[in-house]
């Protein structure tokens, strides 16, 4: 699997993206379609624009942390990144 | 929406120098999304610390030999803690998450792995290793009883009170291998109480492991 960096990319870039992904933002966190901000589902944390991570699998948005990345393993699988 | 009026601070001035995606490129994107193909993410050094963990011996040793999801995950987030254990910040997040979602106990576990002392523990186990399905009993009891089996020396502690401690943990739960674990500021109060534990533990033997900011006392019954 191929990783994507957003580090460098644009914001207008980023929110595009999550438009496209049925999401939107505030200008900080990532909104659910209902305009509510976007709930990690691991960390229960809200996620940041400015720091989400994009992962297969219904398309799961979540925050960029280890707890929550190693979580999406427990559930999708150690392959599951590649 | 709120996408379509982005919020001020949001200006060509701040995404100058940064990536712009069309949107065919993004269209793209979305479709290696849904195929597996591809993940977005901010730092890819968190999925490099969390794979470089699940990949490592430990962890698969650990994956063969603990059979309870919830351990084996506290194990893996154990091992990811021990990674990142010179970034303050780091670790300190992983820890609250840990902590907010598993409580003490399970932030204990984590621990136990991230300071090595469930490795050491399993080398004891398999110095009288009768079968393998003891030894996955015996991991798996160690874990799910850490409390009554470890003490776990905070720093504020005094020693009256870590002794105190240790005599009720053993005297409740007669463990067959009773562990203190102090860290940095609590190691020096573990060594100056081992001679009050080698004096109350007296049908205990000792095996010490200790680094200058680690001390991790296994007392193994003698009858073992």
């Amino acid at each position: 699997m191929e990783l994507i960096s957003l580090k460098n990319v644009s914001v207008n870039s980023k929110l595009l993206l999550l438009k496209e992904l049925g999401y939107g933002s505030d200008g900080e966190f990532v909104l659910s379609a209902n305009g509510e901000k976007a709930i990690d589902k691991y960390a229960e944390i809200p996620v940041r624009v400015n720091n989400m991570v994009i992962l297969p699998g219904s398309t799961v948005i979540l925050d960029n942390n280890e707890f929550s990345i190693a979580s999406y393993l427990e559930e999708f699988g150690e392959d599951a990144l590649g | 929406m709120p996408l379509d009026n982005p919020v001020s601070d949001i200006t060509e001035g701040v995404t100058k120098g940064f990536l712009d995606w069309s949107i065919d490129k993004i269209t793209s994107f979305l479709q290696k999304l849904e195929n597996r193909e591809i993940a977005f993410i901010e730092e890819q050094k968190t999925i490099d610390i969390v794979k470089e963990q699940y990949l490592s011996g430990e962890s698969k040793f650990y994956g063969k030999y603990i059979k309870d999801k919830k351990f084996l995950f506290l194990a893996r987030l154990g091992l990811a803690l021990r990674k990142v254990e010179g970034d303050k910040e780091r670790r300190g997040n992983l820890r609250d998450k840990i902590f907010k979602k598993y409580s003490v106990e399970g932030l204990h576990i984590a621990e136990f792995v991230e300071n090595g002392i469930l490795n050491r523990y399993v080398g004891i186990l398999i110095e009288g290793l009768i079968s393998i399905e003891k030894l996955e009993k015996d991991i798996e009891d160690i874990l799910k009883n850490i409390e009554k089996y470890t003490l776990f020396v905070q720093w504020t502690s005094n020693k009256a009170e870590i002794v105190k401690r240790a005599d009720i943990k053993v005297n409740s739960n007669s463990p067959k291998i009773f562990i203190v674990s102090g860290f940095k500021l609590a190691a020096q109060l573990v060594r100056d109480c081992t001679e009050s534990f080698i004096i109350m533990l007296n049908d205990y033997e000792l095996e010490r492991f200790s680094t200058g900011d680690k001390e991790i006392l296994f007392f193994k019954r003698k009858a073992l």
